[in-house]
């Protein structure tokens, strides 16, 4: 069968002001129908412009080269009429949906109807009926089609986008980051929903996403690109399984997997940056930041040569002679040299940590915290943090786990001392903080902030230098400012510091801005960090990197770190300890390996369950509902309305009444008993589901 | 934009001080913007003729009586531009205006701009209660429609430039505070302000050492911009009468040209010069304006 | 080009579900709304009562010397029309009485005319509606659709043409522009003829009432300073159009709807427009402000019986009462506009009705 989608040589310039951007590079690949193609890659590497390449949907001034080939038909040269025929009804797209891709002023039943009014001689009321018939399909009650965008989540607007994309029954669904920017668990069911659709109606799909872990649980095969190339193609599980690209390599580890002792206190990252894309690229694109680079990788032509059954790799190292060219034996030698060095690096890593994991040195408290945001016009008051106790001790690093809405920012903010608690108390150190404007001022010195937005974290008329000094000269420190700066930065990993003193935000990268924030907090030279988000804005690559600053900064100086985050590969790569939070409430904390191993509050199972995890034959069904509103919290156990577990119960069980009613006890910070296990907050904490299940003869 | 390369040697930066560096690119930006050099250009020859003017226009050019050439009589060698309704020739007449139109535009937008922009700043950093009023009791007053209000002031103070440059800038000030105000509440919401209060930084502090430095640049957009609609409303303001009766000014001098016949006879030397005088001068502060707002906030071709 | 980023903070409560409302709390929101937004207006207006006799009142320093200027008076007369004016009554009587008087219509009595303010308000009213009326519609259709275009392609030659003439007239004075027409239009020059006639709004001594004779007359002189506010107003609206359609051009769901196959054209007229619309509106309505402006210099000029005319003739002497008078009737119509502006903009906008 002919394949549904070939693209040949695919090269898109972009020319603004005398400037040219190649962002693509020549890509090649093919599409079968039925199959899922997968395209990842940080940002800038070009997998976004191909997406929109495919349909002609690139700005003016983007020069395209290259054959695209649908269905026999070669977009690039194709007539503009044929090619609004095309779009949508042959070929659709998904967009991220929760960042106004809708159109704002009009209900969601109209954009649903618009394509097909355009492209099938129907009427009103048929296009009409369809569009019901789609939002049912996606799991939006079609009672909603007259609803707009902004009265919706964010996870309904994103079926919409899907319903939308089905309305005319395309051969070919693009979908550009469709779950970025959603929840986990609403990320997992729309993955679950939208793989599900297209194999029933058996639509090929090529989805785009910066998230490889989303891309191996829903895709066939897999390309990564890199500065505007494929770096490597082929089935997904062997591409993530067994690499045969440096890059990919590094990529894959970057979304450590639960239970991977390679991944525990060990993150990923790549130093550098991706290559300019203006300038001419002679040699593999990747070779200043490859850590298996041979001479050869500069100067000879790369092209994606065949690296095993239905697999490609544009690495010279596949090459079966590549031990031909010179200086590789040496090469090989420096290869293994390299990962024998990580590998130390690694242990080292492990054993200082052994030696730190200890939280009966208290040095942040939270005790009964509670912050309750007043009623606004039309919603009731939110309870944000409901009687929550935490402890970070000296030099630990605790993760927050939880997903938005939980009031997990809101705790960070409230131990950082920028919001004050409706009830309870924060303590550095044992004593309490207090809020006037002295102890406040105090408390500065030794908890410091760090946000999820490095660009936005920077005042953009501050050079670094001001951004790092800004903090001590607040306090009235002037004397050897200059030395405290630089060492702050150095400390950073901004090396040397002189480099960079006199920068601006806006000329520096997302992990070098990372970095000038980092440095600032530092200059304070505070006992704790908190982290709010501190990688979520930053590409894969990097994310790494600064996570291994956190750590080296906890072996150094003692730094304990509040790492609040939704990713729970964070908490596996450098926490001590983890606290999953929900609805303002911990419902689970202890030891990293035992809470994320041996999970045992049902929504951190549920948390856990929805990982998309490319080794796992099955993937898991994810929780239903939405995520939970704060001013509207359940009674009695605050998760029943959602629990797997309660719903296992055999009907008529008393305790289905008490997880309705009965409120579950808060979770102190720590154990009184120095056990290792995890504290959980459950009526049923013990229970065994499956044996449940099987009991009661409901599906588990 | 460029980023930095790691793997560079470790070439310690020039110690240029960071005002210094952001005013050169500034300065660099704006000398390849064509329209802001050329507004750049009027500005300076007008303020060179506005000082200068008295050196090489005497008195007598500028006196109503014993005036050199018949009424409105059109353009000759000895009179370039005609004369006015009282004979005087029009060039020196034109040259001189503008003084007056300097001077309100000038005045009046320092005035606007120091208390709108005060004003603003503290509504937009401080909620509360009080600044909440202020910023309603703001909005109500610029609802008010501008030139009755600024006739009835200018009438009620008298004739004269100060009561055309008072009653300008009392109703250009709440426009100004608004957009202070709404600048101020887009800076404040960004996070390097929460950063800031992270590392210690108290009200007062944050104002002038994180908000300010980031709407000094809309001040100065809106002040550039705020003189060139004082300079029109002034003459607006002459046009109606309400100036000074013995000062020559480009609005007092249509005033004269319409109202002693200038429609009737034809007399475009008298109708046209003061007009575009206006025009070219509000235009020079204007696109001035427009390139430093596109240099300090690029948009795409805005 | 895709960013990464995480789910939205806790503190955005927007993330979560927000409940349909029904088509009945919807209308109850409205009337609280409408009863809120003529609540402001009607404090608006006392707030504008108290600024006109601030002005108007308290002020002026000696009316009376200002009224008797160049009329040798008596002590007598000074005496009697200081009573008369009551100027020698404590300020809160004066204020009690100006309100009084006002809210019942009472406007004073103009110096000049010697007729009740009201009387001429009135007499005016219409032909200042005529042509404030007539300009706007030309200038908002005029403005939006040029705003349009060249917010659509930005630096594209009608951009850059229709922007720079935008500039340049709104850097004009109106009054001068209007002299210039006259010129032009009505005195004739060069090789033009005279077209249009040179002042007032109908020539004197022709029928009256609705005789077509009549209102083909009035059109004609209505053309030159129509035709004068149009050109100083339309590129407000126009700059103003320009700016919200360039807002919009970023946004992420007009990709959307091309990727669906619509034309160009389409794309703007069914998604852009509608979304640029809406701040546009709000924004056209408050400059209904400046048009007063320029009817005041436009209606002077062209010797248009209108209250611009009205207010330009009270500056003789001055004349405080007429000038009061007109100040509150302009002042008071603004507002009255800017209200109905807000319940139009509420009933277009659906994220702020169903809020």
């Amino acid at each position: 069968m002919a394949p549904l989608l070939e693209v040949r040589d695919l090269a898109v310039t972009y020319r603004s002001g005398g400037e040219s951007v190649r962002a693509v590079r020549g890509v090649s690949f093919t599409l079968e129908p039925g199959e899922t193609v997968g395209m990842a890659g940080e940002s800038g590497c070009g997998k976004t412009t191909v997406a929109l390449s495919l349909l002609r949907l690139l700005p003016a001034s983007a020069e395209l080269g290259g054959e695209i080939l649908f269905k026999g038909e070669n977009i690039v040269t194709l007539g503009w009429q044929r090619l609004r025929a095309v779009r949508w009804a042959e070929a659709s797209v998904v967009f991220q949906g929760a960042m106004s891709a809708l159109n704002p002023v009009r209900t969601i039943g109209e954009q649903i109807c618009e394509p097909i009014l355009l492209h099938e001689k129907v009427g009103q009321r048929v296009a009409e009926t369809r569009a019901a018939e789609l939002l049912d399909s996606v799991g939006v009650p079609s009672r909603r089609k007259a609803s707009y965008p902004h009265e919706l989540s964010g996870g309904q607007r994103q079926r919409v986008m899907i319903a939308m994309a089905l309305a005319c029954q395309p051969d070919l669904i693009i979908a550009d980051e469709p779950t970025t920017a959603l929840d986990v668990i609403v990320q997992a069911q729309v993955l679950e929903l939208l793989t599900g659709l297209v194999r029933e109606r058996q639509i090929s799909m090529i989805v785009i996403s910066h998230d490889l872990s989303v891309l191996g649980e829903t895709c066939d095969r897999l390309a990564i690109m890199y500065a505007g190339r494929i770096a490597e193609i082929g089935p997904s599980r062997q591409v993530l399984g067994a690499a045969r690209h440096p890059y990919t390599r590094i990529l894959a580890r970057a979304f450590p997997r639960m239970g991977d002792p390679e991944s525990r206190m060990a993150p990923a990252g790549l130093a550098g940056e991706p290559p300019d894309l203006r300038a001419e690229i002679t040699g593999c694109p990747f070779a200043p930041r490859c850590p298996e680079v041979i001479k050869a990788c500069r100067s000879h032509d790369i092209d994606l040569w065949p690296a095993g059954e239905h697999r490609q790799s544009a690495c010279i190292k596949v090459l079966d002679d590549f031990r031909a060219f010179p200086d590789s034996a040496q090469a090989a030698l420096d290869s293994t040299e390299q990962a024998h060095a990580h590998e130390r690096a690694g242990l080292q890593l492990e054993e200082s940590a052994a030696g730190f994991s200890r939280a009966d040195d208290p040095v942040l408290e939270a005790d009964g915290l509670r912050v309750v945001f007043p009623a606004r016009r039309g919603r009731g008051p939110a309870r944000a943090v409901d009687d929550v106790n935490l402890t970070i001790g000296r030099g630990e690093i605790v993760a927050l786990i939880g997903e938005s809405g939980c009031g997990k920012s809101t705790l960070a903010r409230a131990l950082v001392g920028l919001i004050e608690p409706s009830d309870g108390e924060v303590r550095y150190t044992g004593s309490r903080l207090r809020y006037g404007a002295g102890a406040l001022r105090e408390h500065r010195r030794h908890v410091q902030l760090v946000l999820q937005d490095p660009a936005g974290a920077l005042n953009p008329k501050q050079n670094v230098y001001d951004a790092v000094a800004e903090g001590p000269r607040l306090h009235g420190i002037r004397a050897g400012l200059t030395e405290r700066v630089h060492d702050a930065l150095a400390k950073a990993g901004l090396r040397p510091p002189e480099l960079y003193v006199s920068r601006y935000p806006h000329e520096l990268s997302g992990g070098q801005q990372q970095r000038v924030v980092i440095a600032g907090a530092l200059a304070l030279e505070p006992s704790v960090i908190v982290a709010d988000e501190p990688v979520s804005s930053l590409d894969a690559s990097v994310r790494g990197e600064i996570l291994k600053l956190i750590l080296n900064l906890r072996d150094q100086l003692s730094l304990g770190a509040l790492i609040v985050s939704h990713d729970l590969g964070v908490a596996w790569n450098i926490a001590d300890r983890v606290a999953v939070m929900y609805l303002g409430r911990i419902v689970e904390s202890g030891p990293v390996a035992d809470v994320l191993l041996r999970p045992r509050h049902p929504y951190t199972q549920a948390l856990l369950s929805v990982l998309p995890d490319a080794s796992r034959e099955q993937p898991g069904h994810p929780l239903g509902g939405e995520p939970p509103d704060p001013t509207k919290i359940p009674t009695g156990c605050r998760f029943h309305p959602r629990c797997p577990r309660r719903a296992a119960l055999p009907p008529g069980d008393e305790r289905d009444e008490l997880c309705r009613t009965v409120p579950v006890p808060v979770l102190p910070a720590l154990r009184e008993d120095s056990a290792d296990t995890s504290l959980v907050a459950c009526h049923l904490a013990d229970l065994d589901v499956p044996a449940l299940a099987e009991h009661s003869g409901t599906a588990g | 934009m460029t980023t930095i390369d790691q793997t560079a040697p470790g070439s310690a930066a020039a110690a240029t001080p960071p005002r210094f560096q952001a005013l050169r690119k500034f300065a660099r930006e704006f000398a390849r913007t064509p329209t802001a050099m050329a507004g750049l250009a009027i500005l300076i020859a007008i303020t060179v003729l506005a000082l200068t003017a008295p050196l090489f226009i005497h008195a007598s050019d500028l006196n109503v009586v014993n005036a050199p050439g018949q009424p409105i009589a059109p353009p000759s060698a000895r009179f370039p531009l005609g004369t006015d309704y009282a004979g005087r020739s029009i060039v020196p007449l034109l040259i001189w205006g503008t003084r007056p139109s300097l001077a309100i535009g000038v005045i009046s937008t320092a005035l606007t701009m120091v208390l709108g922009s005060a004003i603003g700043l503290l509504a937009g950093h401080y909620g509360g209660i009080t600044s909440r009023l202020l910023m309603a009791l703001t909005d109500w007053f610029i609802a008010l429609p501008t030139l009755p209000l600024a006739i009835g002031l200018a009438a009620v103070l008298g004739q004269g430039d100060a009561s055309i440059t008072i009653a300008i800038a009392v109703t250009s000030w709440p426009g100004t505070a608004r957009l202070i105000r709404a600048q101020t509440l887009a800076v404040e919401a960004r996070p390097f302000i929460e950063r800031a209060k992270a590392l210690g930084a108290r009200d007062g502090q944050l104002m002038v050492r994180q908000v300010l430095p980031n709407v000094a640049p809309f001040i100065l957009v809106s002040a550039t911009l705020t003189v060139a609609g004082s300079i029109l409303s002034a003459a607006t303001l002459q046009f109606l009468g309400l100036g000074n009766p013995t000062d020559v000014s480009w609005g007092s001098m249509i005033n004269q040209a319409f109202f002693q016949g200038a429609v009737s006879a034809g007399a475009w030397w008298y109708i046209l010069p003061p007009g575009i005088a206006i025009l070219v001068v509000v235009l020079g502060f204007t696109l001035v304006g427009r390139a430093v707002e596109n240099i300090l906030n690029p948009r795409m071709a805005r | 080009m895709s960013s990464t980023s995480a789910p939205l903070s806790a503190g955005s409560l927007s993330a979560l579900e927000a409940p349909s409302t029904d088509g009945a709390s919807g209308a109850r929101d409205f009337a609280h709304y409408l009863v809120r937004k003529v609540a402001a207006a009607i404090v608006s207006f006392a707030l504008l009562l108290v600024l006109g006799f601030i002005i108007f009142s308290l002020m002026p320093s000696n009316p009376v010397e200002a009224l008797t200027r160049g009329h040798p008076t008596s002590a007598k007369q000074i005496a009697f029309l200081t009573k008369q004016l009551g100027l020698n009554q404590p300020v809160w009587e004066r204020f009690g009485h100006f309100v009084l008087n006002t809210l019942q219509g009472h406007l004073g009595y103009s110096w000049q005319f010697e007729e009740p303010v009201a009387t001429l308000v009135i007499q005016r009213l219409w032909p200042t509606l005529l042509l404030m009326g007539s300009s706007t519609i030309v200038s908002i259709l005029l403005g939006m659709w040029l705003g349009i275009r060249s917010g659509w392609r930005p630096g594209k030659l009608l951009d850059r043409t229709s922007t720079g003439t935008a500039i340049a007239f709104w850097s004009v004075p109106t009054y001068w522009l209007g002299i210039l027409l006259l010129v032009l239009f009505s005195t004739g020059f060069g090789p033009i003829p005279p077209l249009f006639p040179a002042g007032g709004m109908s020539t004197p001594g022709a029928v009256g009432g609705l005789a077509p004779s009549h209102i083909l007359d009035v059109a004609r002189h209505l053309v030159l300073p129509c035709l004068t506010l149009v050109l100083v107003v339309f590129a407000q609206y126009q700059m103003i159009m320009r700016s919200s359609m360039i807002d919009e051009l970023g946004n992420p769901y007009l990709l959307t709807a091309r990727a669906k196959g619509l034309r160009d054209a389409e794309v703007r007229q069914k998604h852009a427009v509608p979304n640029a619309l809406l701040p546009s509106v709000t924004l056209i309505f408050l400059q209904v402000g400046t048009m007063i402006s320029g009817a005041i210099t436009v209606e002077t000029v062209y010797s248009w019986p209108g209250l611009g005319y009205l207010t330009f003739q009270a500056l003789n002497i001055p004349d405080l009462p007429l000038l009061e008078g007109t100040f509150i009737i302009f002042s008071a119509s603004v507002i009255v506009f800017n209200l109905l502006a807000d319940l139009a903009y509420r009933y277009l906008d659906p994220r702020v009705r169903r809020s």
